[in-house]
């Protein structure tokens, strides 16, 4: 390769990452949608295994979490840092690895999924083969991002980079703990963990994989495209610098929070409840950070629908950051745990947090990455409002079925008896469950939007050969 | 001036939504004016209704049996209901107004409380629904009812304030966001208060 060739900037990849992220993302919640179908129609699965509940659901979160959610964050990551650092990706062909190894990752072990292989863990549930191809993945991933940090030529590293770090670094952490275990045979593995340490590790690993993954790795989407998006500095780069610290050293101690009226000793359920409620800080933070940057931006939202997205998406970033400490109090835990109203949480979060900000990211970033506009503003606006509108009703309905169950199984007569039965209580959940189809119907319509939008966008060309700007010499490495 | 505004409001702020926003947008009502000559009585109906229907029908939360609380329960559940609203109403106003200034918006107190409630208009009328406490029902009822409300906010929050609409939908969002979270408080208070012994008896 020659030098001059070593100054651009390598866009393919960023490109194709998101090509197979949007891929994930309408398969995934297809899968989803055909589950809550599932929760209406239970035949709908036509006795077939593979069809069954047990197994698409997994498949769904899976798909979205490591198919949609790591595809658009390794995209987005490998486009920033590049640009943060002002030199090329290391180790190009690494990187090249890493996107499609990840897609072969995501397919077959979906395969496995629908096949009954699994660990019964959740957002783990890959067998151990998959496990051990996930961590060199993870590892190879980590190579090209650090070692493009480690080549840059600009002094600073830029706060988007500590969120891409830290997702990175902690998710490989979570990901070898939670997955060691002993293999039995090619499809099934047991735990190295037993019992009550086994749950406290595994939502060690569940709940961070939210922090790291599904919040901090976002934020390190938001943190670089907001001000871009913006044309305006990050409101507080200080604040962004704190809430980073506050946010990495309080959200690993909040897992247990899952595990409320269990055998765990008490002290680690009131320390991860009192952790969880510090983490509204640095939350909030950013969210302040975040709307307080686009504010003196009004004028860019006459042009730009994507920002729109982003806008939105810190409004239910808020919700969620607020809702998750608010149901780690007992008292609240009490009625709301193994209730809909904790499915409702996670989709407030990853509709409307980590969906919303992604689309505004991709409507961003691919018009450019090709040298064109895009190819409709008025799809992209009503796909911003069947976004909307998809949001708000599955948290709505999930609210409603959520409160009725936890008040329906928790009803006791004038002499303690139980008054519902879990099986007249599950049944009498459908009209909410029809809800939530309609809700999961609007959202995916409006996916295949922006696909639709997107392709028409890049049909037929190229990304744009980007050269590395000079660096001013103020903050150069060598200054 | 201030008289016309507040009849206005009252009476005709409903199907006049619009119109509303613009002679808002034109006067400077005082907050007390706007709250007790207008905000007051549909804060009142929601927790109305909602004791109304449930002393006569009990709540019913899918189960076949409806769920029927003590007629002092309710009448708890119901203040506790009508003291949520208010202080929703109140804190929602005045973060409406300290956001104002980062978008060039009026600061004028009177406006928040009179855009608020006109916002939350819809809400309140729809509280209707309450009548009939079948929990189903309700969301079925609040799901088009919030809609118009927020499309009220977005439309007519601009207008009321005198800003752009760029800067409106800016306003308008960080509100939303706001009012998610007043929401899901709501939801956890009541919680707190079941397992505090307040409200249905649970095996807790």
């Amino acid at each position: 390769m020659s030098n001059e060739s070593n100054k651009l900037y390598h866009d393919q990849i960023v490109l194709r990452l998101i090509q197979f992220s949007v891929f994930w993302a309408l398969a995934a919640m297809a899968a989803g949608v055909y589950i809550s179908a599932e929760l209406v129609w239970p035949t709908l699965d036509f006795g077939q295994f593979w069809l069954s509940f047990g197994r698409l659901r997994p498949l769904h979160t899976n798909g979205i979490i490591f198919g949609f959610g790591i595809s658009a964050l390794m995209a987005t990551g490998f486009y920033s840092v590049q640009r943060t650092s002002h030199v090329p990706l290391f180790a190009p062909r690494l990187a090249w690895f890493c996107c499609y190894a990840w897609q072969l990752i995501v397919l077959l072990g979906g395969l496995s999924l629908l096949a009954g292989w699994t660990t019964s863990k959740e957002y783990a549930e890959l067998e151990w083969p998959f496990d051990i191809a996930i961590a060199i993945v993870w590892v190879c991933f980590g190579i090209v991002f650090f070692g493009t940090i480690a080549n840059r030529t600009i002094r600073p590293i830029y706060i988007s980079n500590w969120f891409y770090g830290a997702l990175i670094i902690v998710i490989a952490m979570l990901h070898i703990v939670n997955s060691l275990a002993i293999p039995a045979s090619i499809g099934k593995s047991y735990s190295l963990f037993a019992g009550a340490q086994d749950a406290v590790v595994q939502w060690w690993y569940g709940h961070n994989a939210v922090g790291f993954l599904l919040t901090g790795g976002f934020l390190g989407m938001l943190y670089y495209f907001l001000p871009k998006h913006a044309g305006r500095p990050i409101w507080s780069y200080r604040l962004s610098v704190v809430a980073f610290w506050a946010f990495t050293y309080s959200y690993i101690w909040a897992g247990p929070h899952h595990l409320h009226y269990s055998s765990v000793p008490e002290w680690v359920l009131s320390l991860a409840m009192v952790m969880s409620v510090i983490l509204l800080a640095p939350s909030w933070a950013t969210m302040i950070n975040g709307i307080m940057t686009v504010s003196s931006a009004s004028e860019k939202l006459k042009t730009d629908p994507a920002l729109k997205f982003i806008v939105l998406s810190l409004a239910f970033y808020g919700l969620a950051t607020f809702e998750g400490p608010m149901m780690s109090f007992p008292s609240v835990n009490v009625v709301s745990h193994f209730t809909d109203w904790t499915i409702g949480h996670v989709h407030s979060g990853a509709l409307g947090w980590n969906a919303m900000i992604t689309y505004g990211t991709f409507y961003y970033l691919v018009p450019r990455l090709v040298g064109n506009e895009l190819y409709s503003t008025r799809l992209a606006n009503i796909h911003f409002w069947m976004a909307l509108a998809g949001t708000m009703l599955y948290i709505v309905a999930m609210w409603g079925a959520g409160v009725s169950q936890g008040l329906l199984w928790l009803s006791v007569d004038e002499i303690g008896e139980l008054s519902f039965s879990f099986k007249d209580i599950m049944s009498s959940m459908t009209p909410y469950y029809a809800l939530r189809l309609i809700a999961g119907m609007i959202f995916l319509g409006g996916t295949f939007l922006m696909a639709y939008n997107l392709y028409k966008t890049v049909a037929g060309r190229a990304t744009v050969e980007v050269r590395v700007p000079d660096v001013d010499p103020a903050v150069g490495v060598t200054a | 001036m201030s008289t016309n505004i507040y009849s206005f409001l009252l009476f005709k702020s409903l199907y006049q939504p619009m119109e509303a926003f613009r002679q808002l947008s034109e006067s400077e009502p005082s907050p007390s004016g706007v709250l007790f000559r207008y905000s007051i009585w549909l804060l009142i109906l929601p927790p109305a209704f909602s004791l109304i229907g449930a002393a006569n029908f009990g709540w019913r939360l899918g189960a076949a049996e409806p769920l029927m609380l003590s007629r002092q329960a309710l009448i708890l559940v119901s203040a506790g209901y009508f003291v949520v609203l208010l202080f929703g109403l109140l804190s929602t106003s005045i973060i409406s107004r300290w956001m104002a200034s980062t978008y060039d918006a009026s600061t004028a107190l009177g406006r928040h409380v009179a855009l608020i409630t006109i916002v939350g208009e819809p809400l309140a009328v729809g509280s209707l629904a309450h009548l009939f406490p079948d929990v189903f029902v309700n969301i079925l009822i609040i799901i088009p009812t919030m809609i118009w409300s927020m499309y009220l906010l977005y439309k007519g929050l601009p207008i009321a304030l005198g800003i752009t609409s760029e800067k409106g939908m800016l306003m308008a969002s960080s509100l939303v966001g706001w009012l998610l979270v007043a929401a899901v408080s709501l939801l956890g208070i009541s919680m707190m208060l079941w397992t505090l012994g307040v409200g249905p008896l649970l095996g807790v």
